[in-house]
């Protein structure tokens, strides 16, 4: 009986004794299987390379850039004069269309959160390329220089629509959630040096590597920073830099025929964004698309149709007219595949070759080079079986290439909602067409929630 | 690089193998056991025990001063027992007053027990890992039975609770069957809204409350789907809500927030009984919104445009156009939420057993339909099993208990609801004349479309639980409890081609299809020791043990669009499109030693202590282990001698506890840095950063502390107690909101703040009267609680600045002050605060409302006449609430009757503002303001009739054989000021609770 005894208290102090010792690393657990260490990430090339071309995938469905209906292509539309919207309050058009935006909206907040999301992402690559001795110099370079063009353009959308907004290069958030906003002139200064650091690091566009044009290349950054210099008025390197685009000439070139210029293979797109999988078109022919009137959610102005010439291609291959009885509707035809098809056709094209011929343009322009400047701008017109220019003076042609600006690049991600901010021309043009303009809506409002979250940002922008 | 070791594995292993051992000695042991041995002559007593007319199996027959001996009746009432001929019986069957009984000699002793009916003192109430009488227990638990749940047509588990408990605040989320229900006990704890679950354990196996669904497929529900769904109320034998730091401290890390302990019904010794339920039942929703039809509706609509100056209608205004009849007037609330949902409800039990050896079998299933448009159905079936057994020695024990539940919902994957409540009164028919959807030309989205898009949720869960235990000593016990859960939902969610207008052109190619599947399997190890002895003049308890538990969540949600035919959709291999959108494995794992000590000297002074230390993976490195503990004090008073025989006061205690708990509810992984998959580019899936990482978050701490005092009058025909508590939860842990500019909105981190829930509770048992025939007893419980955020060092810097203010509670909202309608501009007016001549965000959004209850509580009756019962419960909540969000007035969406009283001209004195269209934006602002503003709250308190039933058993010559009917009813009457539909509810948008009236039969035999 005592051996018993003594048995069962060994166990019981066995027991008692492994409970307090040997098990403590019961509560370790492996790392989850879906998931990787960020050190892990940019260890090996096919792992940065995906972190990286996450945020193009990001870019095209989400937030300012994407080509769906919450995209800037189409609220910019309603909130200039290009788009109209159905007064359905589900609409989330309809505070854009009717100018009445608020600090609260979601959509405005959208914009904000997923582009500061993405500059992240797009600093952590920068980081994570930095810290990692896996990769090889050209490897680095070119994950760096996609990275440093990403941050560019966010930042260059951002400043347009937000007006002073923060600068981000690094991913601390402690630093992050206490910064002030970056003055306007400052944020252009480092979107210039970002793409300038990028151009220096990023290979060439050739004709054989990326075919599809889906991949950012030096090109692409030259494009933006054309485009940057001529929103910051420096007339001279805009020039300059849209030649250094146009001088590849081997690689891009104006397609003639209207209605193959937003397929794939078109030879003037210089960056657009891949569909994902097989067979799927853009999320702008889906959006935009309606087959009978009247339309569900928005349809172009007739503002801008009729701005047209009649014999104008553009209008004739860009725009679809739905009818019923009197009524009629227009809605943008630029991408025509709404569906999927057997191989996908369109891809949504972010910088494309016509833009550059018009920034030249007016950069010329500004710069008293008329005939240049002509030279361009008929090179667009032409194309669209218009007649050159009749402008003599430097007003005349400016505002010639406005208005051909509006025609070619209509629902292109807000560019007409820009040209006319830059152009010191968004009252005069939407006072009276739109009911509830105020000269203080060329800026939207910070999201309520980034001023509470951070009262560095503060004040809120005028009129909010 | 997964991270194993040889090492790690092996000491996992090895923990397990020890304890696999430590169990499979245990019947070795009983054979070499003692046999205890008496000094003096022994005698076999028997007996046959009644209440007067009936005998009474089950009944349990002990002898005074010794512990291990003890018998219960059989199914004929009769006993046999070894005793000393001048030993003591002691007879206790519960609800029946303890005798002592002398044996005097005798060798047939029969005894007559007196039925007691309010003597619930001698009840044991489950307290987890032990059991304590009710009177001598040292902390706060409360309890309802299967007694309460049987009268309530409901099919989830906590919607059983609602005011029933002091302390315990339950709102229902949707009226959808299958949709959740938010608990609160004592308050909100814990910043994070996500955070407050607390700890359900059933039949000692921890129960995950996570939710199981998908955002993306359960669109009908206001939240992802709960799994507590899965428990079905029918199987509840009691619920113990642990609420103090005595009961909830020897669940450390995982009691901040109470637990909840669901017992599930077992067998007793006795004939075999069969007991057969059905009952059918309808159900409609409470209340509906007084919402304008088409007269004050286009009459709006026409000043909204004559107010924006617009002279003529727009070609998209269908309403007033003349698109649509003007005539035309459908209340779509009654079109659209109007249905009466069918339930029925069927339910056997066959239970029984030996002295050594009984079973519980049962099985259910319910069905509940919509009140929704089409026909849709929830379904949920389950069987349950219990099987305790006991050795011929009695010193080995067996309970088994096993429960498997199926459900299969099928909803609309959209709730009517919103669209029930804005559609213009004058909106076209739902049908056209040839019985199809009607687009009347593409004017409106019809809601009808949205009988296309269908829910499937398919859930099966196992609950199953053995607990071995070996008395190797006298008083003292092994015993191990071993606990598997298997849930799996399938939930699919289909939006095809048919929900879009078919103007818009779309075919097959733009179906899609959403599918989510949750497993989620866990085991359980409690191994345990109990050590029980006489000590001095008082009795001592020590309980050691462990727990080691592991979890793992497998989740898939994959989405396939465009389908070659719509008759393919469920088909995930016919889309075009097949994305995988989330694949994980989530593993959980949890470590834990717990002891308890408890003294108990004289049964008048009572000492527990419980401890814990736990160790839980979703902590990283360094700070996965902590400790918790709690002592417990109780001073029976009744029972000291200057008390003892005054015949009014028959029970007093005065009892207090004070000890840590703490919270570890903050999700796996979050302390890695760490890359998820993205989404596909370029034939190449993306890589995304989950999250900005913190790696050194840890504990949520919950420091409790309690006073209560018990008394019972007239043998305990007036029973009461009141509690004073304060919780003070502190180190939070929170997703931290961040400025967007980070990257990202969230961080998880420990907050140095710290939140206080301080209270009272009041319960108040009462016999009015109690004879032969008529019986009549009273609960009541009532809470009054304060939630307060007592320190929040750097609020004002913080993130929070906006949302919690010191010294208030966390559920408040910060608002504009509305001043009115300016009578000239008849525009919405609020407070300029900080006088800056405009209105601005945040200064002048400051005016603070509460939305706490102040105080809720319940008061039940139950009247039996010979053999008719009527019960019946009126829940009260003291309460403010949101009203309904409905949007600018004038246009084109309905508005609540009460807005025709809004400005009209210069000079006004109106409640509400100017119609707009669309285009006054200083109207838009105002209304945005206006929803922000202290006019946006309105009083929302209530009584509601929330159950009543009435039960009528029906003489019958069969002996034996028991039929009862059964009326019952659900959320009866309201009586309320609130205007703005369910007074209780907050999920705006979606189904509210529905009114439920059942009828049914019960068979016993």
């Amino acid at each position: 009986m005592k051996t018993t005894y003594h048995t069962i208290k060994q166990i019981l102090w066995v027991s008692i004794a492994c409970m307090l010792n040997a098990c403590d690393s019961f509560v370790d657990v492996d790392l989850p299987k879906s998931q990787l260490t960020n050190v892990t990430v940019f260890e090996d090339y096919a792992t940065a390379n995906a972190a990286l071309i996450d945020i193009y995938a990001n870019i095209r469905d989400k937030g300012m850039l994407t080509g769906a209906g919450l995209g800037i292509s189409n609220q910019l539309g309603n909130y200039a004069d290009e788009i109209i919207s159905t007064q359905n309050p589900n609409n989330p058009s309809l505070n854009f269309y009717n100018n009445s935006l608020l600090p609260s909206n979601t959509s405005v907040s959208g914009y904000w959160n997923i582009s500061y999301n993405q500059i992240y992402a797009a600093n952590a690559v920068i980081e994570g390329v930095a810290a990692s001795k896996d990769l090889s110099a050209e490897q680095r370079k070119q994950l760096t220089g996609e990275a440093l063009f990403i941050r560019a353009l966010l930042h260059f959308y951002l400043v347009n629509i937000f007006g002073d907004v923060p600068y981000i290069t690094q991913t601390d958030y402690k630093k992050n959630s206490i910064v002030s906003r970056t003055p306007t002139l400052e944020v252009y200064q480092n979107t210039i040096a970002d793409l300038q650091n990028a151009i220096a690091v990023l290979p060439d566009a050739t004709a054989t590597s990326d075919m599809e044009r889906v991949r950012p290349n030096k090109a692409t950054a030259q494009a933006l920073l054309a485009r940057v210099y001529l929103y910051n008025k420096s007339y001279p390197e805009a020039a300059n830099m849209a030649s250094a685009v146009l001088n590849q000439e081997s690689l891009f070139g104006l397609e003639q025929n209207v209605a193959k210029v937003f397929l794939i293979g078109s030879k003037e797109t210089i960056w657009q964004l891949q569909s994902g999988n097989a067979g799927v078109n853009t999320a702008e022919a889906s959006f935009f698309t309606f087959t009978s009137g009247p339309p569900p959610l928005v349809s172009l102005s007739d503002n801008l149709v009729n701005s047209f010439g009649s014999n104008d291609l553009r209008k004739a291959n860009w725009i679809k007219t739905i009818s019923k009885g009197t009524s009629i509707w227009y809605h943008a035809y630029k991408y025509k595949e709404n569906k999927s098809t057997s191989v996908s056709k369109e891809y949504s094209i972010v910088f494309r070759l016509a833009e550059q011929y018009l920034i030249r343009a007016e950069a010329r322009a500004q710069q008293g080079d008329f005939i240049g400047a002509k030279e361009d701008l008929n090179k667009i017109r032409q194309r669209g079986r218009l007649s050159d220019t009749s402008a003599l003076s430097q007003q005349e042609i400016l505002d010639a290439i406005l208005q051909e600006r509006r025609w070619e690049l209509f629902s292109e991600r807000g560019q007409r909602f820009f040209d006319l901010k830059r152009a010191g021309k968004l009252d005069s043009t939407l006072t009276g067409l739109k009911l509830g303009w105020n000269t203080t809506d060329s800026l939207f409002p910070i999201p309520e929630s980034e001023l509470s979250a951070n009262p560095n940002l503060r004040p809120q922008n005028l009129g909010y | 690089m997964n991270n194993f070791s040889f090492y790690k594995g092996g000491k996992t292993l090895y923990c397990l193998f020890f304890f696999g051992c430590f169990l499979s000695f245990t019947p070795v042991l009983s054979s070499n056991s003692f046999q205890q041995q008496s000094n003096f002559q022994q005698n076999k007593i028997q007996g046959i025990i009644t209440d007067g007319a009936n005998v009474l199996p089950g009944v349990t027959i002990a002898i005074k001063s010794k512990a291990n001996s003890s018998a219960i009746s059989d199914y004929n009432g009769q006993y046999s027992i070894t005793a000393n001929s001048s030993d003591t019986l002691i007879v206790s069957f519960i609800g029946y007053k303890t005798t002592l009984i002398p044996i005097k000699g005798r060798k047939t002793v029969d005894i007559q027990l007196q039925y007691d009916t309010t003597n619930l003192q001698e009840v044991r109430v489950n307290a987890g890992y032990y059991s304590v009488k009710s009177s001598e227990r040292t902390g706060s638990i409360a309890r309802i039975t299967s007694k309460d749940i049987e009268t309530q047509p409901v099919s989830n588990v906590l919607a059983t609770m609602q005011g029933r408990m002091a302390g315990v605040n339950v709102i229902q989320s949707t009226g959808v069957p299958g949709g959740g229900f938010e608990i609160k006990i004592r308050g909100q704890n814990s910043i994070r809204s996500d955070g407050n679950a607390p700890l359900y354990i059933i039949d000692g196996v921890p129960y995950a409350s996570d939710p199981i669904g998908s955002s993306r497929t359960a669109t009908t529900f206001p939240t992802p789907t709960s799994p507590l769904n899965s428990i079905n109320p029918d199987m509840i034998e009691s619920i113990e809500i642990l609420k103090d730091a005595d009961a909830t401290a020897i669940y450390g890390s995982r009691g901040a927030n109470g637990v909840v302990l669901i017992t599930t019904k077992k067998g007793k010794a006795g004939k075999t009984t069969f007991n057969i339920t059905a009952s059918t039942a309808v159900g409609t929703v409470t209340r509906f919104l007084k919402l304008m039809d088409t007269q004050q509706y286009l009459a709006m609509r026409k000043k909204a445009f004559v107010n924006d100056g617009l002279t003529e209608y727009g070609p998209l205004d269908y309403d007033i156009n003349g698109t649509w009849d003007q005539n035309r007037n459908t209340d779509w609330q009654k079109e659209l939420l109007g249905g009466t949902a069918e339930i029925t409800n069927i339910q056997g039990t066959v239970s029984g057993g030996s002295e050594s050896t009984q079973f519980l079998v049962s099985g259910s299933y319910y069905t509940e339909s919509t009140v929704f448009p089409g026909d849709f159905l929830y379904k949920k079936g389950g069987t349950q099993l219990s099987l305790n057994h006991r050795s011929e020695d009695k010193k080995f024990r067996l309970t088994f208990s096993a429960g498997y539940t199926s459900q299969n919902n099928n909803q609309p994957s959209f709730d009517f609801s919103y669209d029930a409540r804005s559609l213009p009164p004058n909106a076209p028919a739902l049908y056209d004349a040839s019985g199809n959807l009607n687009w009347e030309n593409s004017t409106w989205e019809n809601p009808l479309r949205n009988l296309n898009t269908i829910f499937v949720a398919k859930t099966n869960d196992l609950i199953a639980n053995t607990v071995l235990s070996y008395e190797v000593l006298p008083g003292l016990l092994l015993k191990s409890s071993l606990g598997f859960t298997d849930l799996s939902t399938n939930e699919t969610r289909i939006v095809p081609s048919t929900t879009a207008n078919p103007a818009l052109g779309a075919d097959s190619s733009t179906s899609a299809l959403f599918l989510n599947n949750t497993d989620r399997s866990s085991w359980i190890i409690e191994p345990q020791i109990n050590w029980r002895r006489e000590l001095g003049t008082g009795k001592l308890e020590l309980l050691l043990g462990a727990t080691f538990q592991n979890q793992i969540t497998d989740r898939l949600q994959q989405s396939g669009t465009g389908f070659s035919s719509n008759s393919l959709i469920y088909n995930l291999a016919a889309a075009k499109t097949a994305r995988v959108l989330l694949n994980e494995e989530i593993q959980y794992k949890y470590q834990a030693f717990f002891g308890r000590l408890n003294y108990n000297w004289q049964q008048r002074y009572i000492v527990n202590l419980t401890a814990r230390r736990d160790g839980s993976s979703r902590f990283g490195p360094g700070n996965q282990f902590a400790n918790f503990g709690a002592v417990g004090v109780a001073w029976l008073f009744s029972n000291e001698n200057f008390l003892k025989h005054r015949s009014w006061l028959s029970f007093g205690k005065l009892r207090g506890s004070y000890g840590t708990t703490g919270n570890d509810q903050i999700g796996d992984y979050q302390f890695l840095n760490t890359y998820t998959t993205g989404v596909i580019y370029n034939g190449i899936v993306g890589l995304r950063p989950s999250r900005l990482y913190n790696s050194n978050f840890g504990w949520e701490t919950n420091k409790k502390l309690e006073v209560a005092l018990e008394l019972g009058f007239l043998q305990d025909r007036i029973f009461t107690t009141a509690a004073l508590y304060q919780n003070r939860s502190s180190n939070q842990l929170v997703g931290v909101p961040l400025p967007g500019t980070t990257g990202f909105t969230l961080l998880q981190s420990n907050l140095d703040a710290t939140v206080e829930n301080a209270g009272i509770e009041f319960t108040l048992r009462t016999t009015n009267f109690s004879s032969d025939t008529f019986n009549w007893t009273t609960n009541f419980n009532l809470t009054f609680a304060r939630n307060k955020l007592i320190s929040f060092p750097g609020l004002e810097s913080s993130p929070y600045s906006q949302q919690y203010r010191i010294g208030q509670p966390l559920n408040i909202e910060l608002l504009y002050k509305f001043k009115g309608v300016n009578p000239q501009t008849g525009i919405y007016e609020f407070e300029d605060t900080n006088k800056d001549g405009r209105i601005s965000f945040p200064e002048d959004q400051q005016t603070l409302v509460d939305l706490n209850p102040q105080y809720y509580g319940g008061i039940q009756n139950q009247l039996s006449y010979k053999r008719l019962t009527l019960d019946f419960l009126f829940q009260f909540v003291k309460q403010k609430n949101r009203n309904y969000p409905m949007g600018p007035a004038g246009m084109m969406t309905n508005q609540q009757e009460r807005m025709v009283n809004s400005w009209q001209q210069p000079g006004d004195t109106a409640p509400y503002q100017i119609y707009t269209t669309g285009y006054n934006n200083d109207a838009l602002i105002g209304d945005s303001l206006y929803a922000e503003s202290d006019a946006a709250i309105s009083d929302a308190s209530f009584i509601r009739l929330k159950n009543i039933a009435l039960t009528y058993d029906v003489p019958l010559s069969l002996k034996q054989t028991q039929f009862k009917i059964m009326l019952q009813g659900q959320n009866l009457l309201t009586f309320t000021s609130y205007k703005d539909g369910d007074p209780e509810f907050t999920s705006y948008g979606f189904l509210p609770p529905l009114k439920v009236i059942s009828a049914g039969v019960q068979l016993t035999f």
